[in-house]
C-alpha cells in the first residue's frame, strides 16, 4: 500500500500550483455564473498546456496521462477555489471518444480540447430528477428524416446560461421503455426554439430551466445509437468519479474557517478547538475516501461504491464545516458576502446535486452491503 | 393536566391567523426581504387589533383567568408570536410582545431591537436593527432602554430572512447608553429569560411552517412512480422532524405558561434551537433541487432558523443557562 504520488506526479502538482498562482483571486468555484468569462479564460490557458485533454488518448490529441494527473489538476483547482472541472472535457469528450462517429470526433473534440466550446448537461426534468429513466422530453425524426425534433423541458441545469452547447438526453422510444428508449444529442444552445430561463438559487447564482420548442437537431448530432444512451451516460459518469468531488475543496473550506475564526478572536476557545479537531478528522476521512476512488480508477475496477461513499463523506464535511463556522460566528456570520454565510448557502446544494445523498446511500446499501431493493 | 388551549386562547389564535392570512405570508416576506424592509403595515395592523399589547392587557384584566403571576399573559403572547413566525411576518413581534412587557411596565415604542452589551461594544448585525425605534440592551445586571435616532443604525444586507441593521460605530455606544433609561437587575433577569424564550417560540412557528411546506411538496412530488413522501425512509425522517417540532412547541408553551422560569426557558431554547438545525437540513435535503431555488418558498422560513440560532449565544448559551439553573455555578 502506498498512497503517495510519484516523483513525476508531484512535479506536475507543483506545475499546477504555479499555474494557479495567477488565478488566486478568481474565486469561481462557488458561484461560477458570476465569473464565467474569467473561468473560461482560465480554461483556455489550461488548454494551451493541453490540460483539458490530460487523459484523452494521444490519437485524439490527448496526453494519455491517466486519472492521477486529472485528480491532481482538479483537486488543486478546487483548493484554489478557481473553478469546477468543465463537463465538456470530461463527460462529453469521453463519450465522444468512446461512442462518437469519426466525423463527430473530428468536429467536436479539437474545439473542446482547446477550451473553445463548453457544454451544459441537460439530463433532469421537472418530473425526472433522481428517477432519470422517467424523462419525457421527446426526440422524433421529422417527416423528411433529416433531423430530430426536440420538444419538452429540462430543469435544474447548472451554467446553461453561459454554455455554448447542450448535451441532451431525450426520449426517442416509448415512455414505458424507460432507460431503453433514450438517446443522446448535441444541441446548439442558440438553435431556434431553445429557451434558457433562470432559476435563481439561494447561493446567489442560478440553475436553469431549458425549454425545447420544436428544436431541430441534425441526425449527425445524435451521439451513439438511437435509444442507446443509457449505458453511455453511466460510463461517462464513471469517467468523472475521481474528479467530481475533489477533497481539496473541503480542505480549503476548513482552512478558511480556521482563518475566519482566528481573525474574529475565536480560535482559542476550547469548545471551538474541539469542534475543529472533529472537522479535521472528517476532512482526512474525505481525503482518504477520495484516494480510494482514485485507486479504483487507476486499476480500472468499478468505483461506483467508493464514489458514493466519497460523495456522502465529502458533502457532509462541506456542510459540517459551514455549520460550525455559523455556530461560532454569531450574528456577524449572517452578513451577506461574508465567507461563512456564503459557505452555508452554497453547501445546501452539495448533498443534492450530482446524485442526492439518498441515491448514494442506496448505492452503498445495495452494492456494498448486498441489501437488495 | 390539559394540553388543550382554553376558549379564550383558541379565540386568540383564530383571530391572529385571520389577520395574518390577510396581511402576511411567504410572498409578502419575499417582497420585503428583497429590499431589507420592515413590514410597517403588519406592525400597524397588529397594534390596531390589540395584539401588540395583549400580554399586559390580558394580565391586567383581573376578571380573566389568563392573568399570570408575573403580570404577563405569557402563553397568550407566545401563541401570537408563534403564529406570526409561522406566517413569515416581517415584524419584531417577539421583542414587542414577549420581551418588552416583561422588562418594563411602561410602554416601549416599537419596533424594538434586542442586543447585549457585547453586541454594542463590537457592533454586530441585529434583527430589525435598522428599523427599530427602541433598542433594548441587556447589560451586566441592568437593561438600557434606548430611543434610536434615524442615523444611529445602518442597514446590513443579509440572506437570513430578517431585515438587519447594526450600530454605525462602536464609539456611539457610550452616547447611546447615556441617552436612555436604565432598569435594574430584575429587568435584566426578565429580559434574559423572555428573550431566550422568544427565540424558542419563534423557532417553533418557523420550523412548523418549513416542515409543513416540505410535507405538502413531498405529498405531490412523484419519482419512481410514487409520491416521494410515500417512501418509508422519507416518512421516518419527516416523523423525526415532526417530533422535534412538537416537543419544541410544548416545551416553549410550558415555559411561557409558567412565566419564563430559568430552567424551563433554557431547556425550551436549547431544544428548539438545536431542532432548528435538524429541521433546516432535513427540509432542504428532502425538497431536493427545488428547495435550493428562490422560487420555492422554503427559504422564507429555513434561513430564519439560522438567524435565530445566532442570538443570545444560541444553543450553547441556552445549554449553559440550563446547567446554571439546575446545578448552579457560573459560566
Amino acid at each position: 500500500m502506498n498512497t503517495a504520488f510519484s516523483k513525476d506526479e508531484l512535479a506536475f502538482q507543483d506545475e499546477v500550483r504555479e499555474f494557479l498562482g495567477d488565478y488566486r483571486e478568481l474565486d469561481g468555484f462557488y458561484c461560477q455564473g458570476h465569473k464565467w468569462p474569467e473561468v473560461r479564460a482560465m480554461f483556455r490557458a489550461m488548454a494551451e498546456k493541453n490540460w483539458l485533454a490530460l487523459s484523452w488518448p494521444k490519437a485524439f490529441g490527448g496526453m494519455a496521462l491517466g486519472p492521477v494527473y486529472e485528480f491532481i489538476l482538479w483537486n488543486e483547482v478546487a483548493y484554489a477555489r478557481a473553478a469546477r472541472n468543465p463537463l465538456a472535457a470530461g463527460i462529453v469528450a469521453q463519450t465522444l471518444i468512446r461512442y462518437g462517429s469519426s466525423a463527430q470526433q473530428r468536429d467536436w473534440l479539437p474545439r473542446i480540447r482547446s477550451g473553445e466550446i463548453h457544454f451544459s448537461l441537460c439530463y433532469s426534468e421537472p418530473e425526472a430528477g433522481s428517477d432519470l429513466a422517467a424523462l419525457r422530453l421527446r426526440a422524433d425524426k421529422n417527416a423528411a428524416g433529416t433531423h430530430y425534433v426536440l420538444n419538452g423541458q429540462k430543469c435544474w441545469q447548472s451554467y446553461a446560461q453561459d454554455m455554448d452547447y447542450l448535451w441532451v438526453l431525450a426520449r426517442s422510444g416509448t415512455q414505458e421503455s424507460r432507460g431503453r428508449g433514450i438517446s443522446l444529442f448535441i444541441c446548439d444552445k442558440h438553435a431556434a426554439g431553445v429557451t434558457v430561463s433562470p432559476l435563481p438559487t439561494l447561493d446567489g447564482d442560478q440553475l436553469n430551466e431549458v425549454f425545447f420548442d420544436a428544436v431541430e437537431v441534425p441526425l449527425a448530432q445524435r451521439v451513439g445509437e438511437e435509444n442507446g444512451a443509457w449505458p453511455m451516460i453511466g460510463e461517462a459518469l464513471a469517467d468523472e468519479r475521481h474528479i467530481q468531488f475533489p477533497p481539496g475543496r473541503v480542505r480549503r473550506d476548513l482552512e478558511d474557517m480556521v482563518a475566519w475564526l482566528n481573525a474574529n478572536g475565536l480560535g482559542a476557545d476550547p469548545v471551538v478547538r474541539q469542534r475543529l479537531a472533529e472537522l479535521t478528522v472528517q476532512v482526512m476521512e474525505t481525503e482518504m475516501l477520495a484516494l480510494k476512488v482514485l485507486e479504483a480508477m487507476v486499476k480500472g475496477v468499478n468505483a461506483t461504491v467508493d464514489a458514493a461513499m466519497n460523495k456522502i463523506s465529502h458533502t457532509l464535511a462541506c456542510q459540517d464545516i459551514a455549520r460550525a463556522v455559523l455556530d461560532f460566528g454569531g450574528p456577524e456570520a449572517l452578513v451577506s458576502g461574508a465567507r461563512p454565510e456564503l459557505l452555508w448557502r452554497q453547501t445546501i446544494t452539495e448533498t443534492i446535486g450530482g446524485g442526492t445523498s439518498e441515491i448514494m446511500r442506496s448505492v452503498v446499501s445495495r452494492q456494498l452491503l448486498g441489501l437488495g431493493g | 393536566m390539559d394540553f388543550e388551549l382554553n376558549e379564550d386562547q383558541q379565540a386568540i389564535t383564530e383571530a391572529i391567523d385571520r389577520l395574518l392570512a390577510q396581511h402576511a405570508g411567504a410572498a409578502r416576506a419575499i417582497e420585503l426581504n428583497r429590499e431589507g424592509r420592515y413590514d410597517e403595515h403588519l406592525h400597524e395592523a397588529l397594534a390596531a387589533a390589540g395584539f401588540s399589547t395583549i400580554a399586559t392587557d390580558l394580565a391586567s384584566d383581573h376578571s380573566s383567568d389568563l392573568s399570570r403571576d408575573k403580570g404577563l399573559a405569557g402563553l397568550e403572547a407566545a401563541l401570537i408570536v408563534e403564529a406570526i413566525a409561522r406566517a413569515g411576518g416581517v415584524v419584531a413581534s417577539a421583542a414587542q410582545m414577549l420581551v418588552a412587557p416583561a422588562v418594563s411596565a411602561a410602554a416601549i415604542a416599537g419596533p424594538i431591537a434586542l442586543c447585549t452589551m457585547d453586541n454594542l461594544a463590537k457592533p454586530v448585525p441585529l434583527r430589525f436593527g435598522a428599523h427599530a425605534s427602541t433598542l433594548l440592551v441587556l447589560g451586566y445586571g441592568d437593561v438600557h432602554v434606548i430611543p434610536l435616532g434615524s442615523d444611529d443604525m445602518e442597514a446590513v444586507r443579509s440572506s437570513f430572512g430578517y431585515p438587519m441593521g447594526r450600530l454605525r460605530s462602536a464609539e456611539r455606544s457610550h452616547e447611546l447608553l447615556s441617552r436612555g433609561d436604565t432598569l435594574g437587575p430584575q429587568a435584566a433577569l426578565a429580559m434574559t429569560r423572555w428573550w431566550r424564550l422568544s427565540l424558542a417560540v419563534e423557532a417553533v412557528g418557523t420550523m412548523d411552517a418549513a416542515l409543513q411546506h416540505t410535507v405538502d411538496y413531498l405529498k405531490q412530488r412523484r419519482q419512481f412512480g410514487r409520491a416521494i413522501g410515500s417512501f418509508q425512509p422519507i416518512q421516518h425522517r419527516l416523523a423525526l422532524c415532526a417530533i422535534q417540532v412538537e416537543a419544541s412547541r410544548w416545551l416553549a408553551r410550558e415555559a411561557a405558561y409558567h412565566g419564563a422560569q430559568d430552567e424551563a426557558v433554557a431547556a425550551a431554547a436549547a431544544f428548539a434551537l438545536n431542532a432548528a438545525d435538524q429541521v433546516f437540513t432535513e427540509t432542504h435535503q428532502m425538497s431536493g433541487a427545488i428547495g435550493f431555488t428562490c422560487e420555492f418558498n422554503l427559504h422564507v422560513w429555513s434561513m430564519r432558523l439560522l438567524a435565530l440560532r445566532q442570538e443570545l449565544e444560541g444553543v450553547g448559551g441556552a445549554r449553559r443557562a440550563l446547567v446554571r439553573a439546575r446545578w448552579g455555578g457560573g459560566g
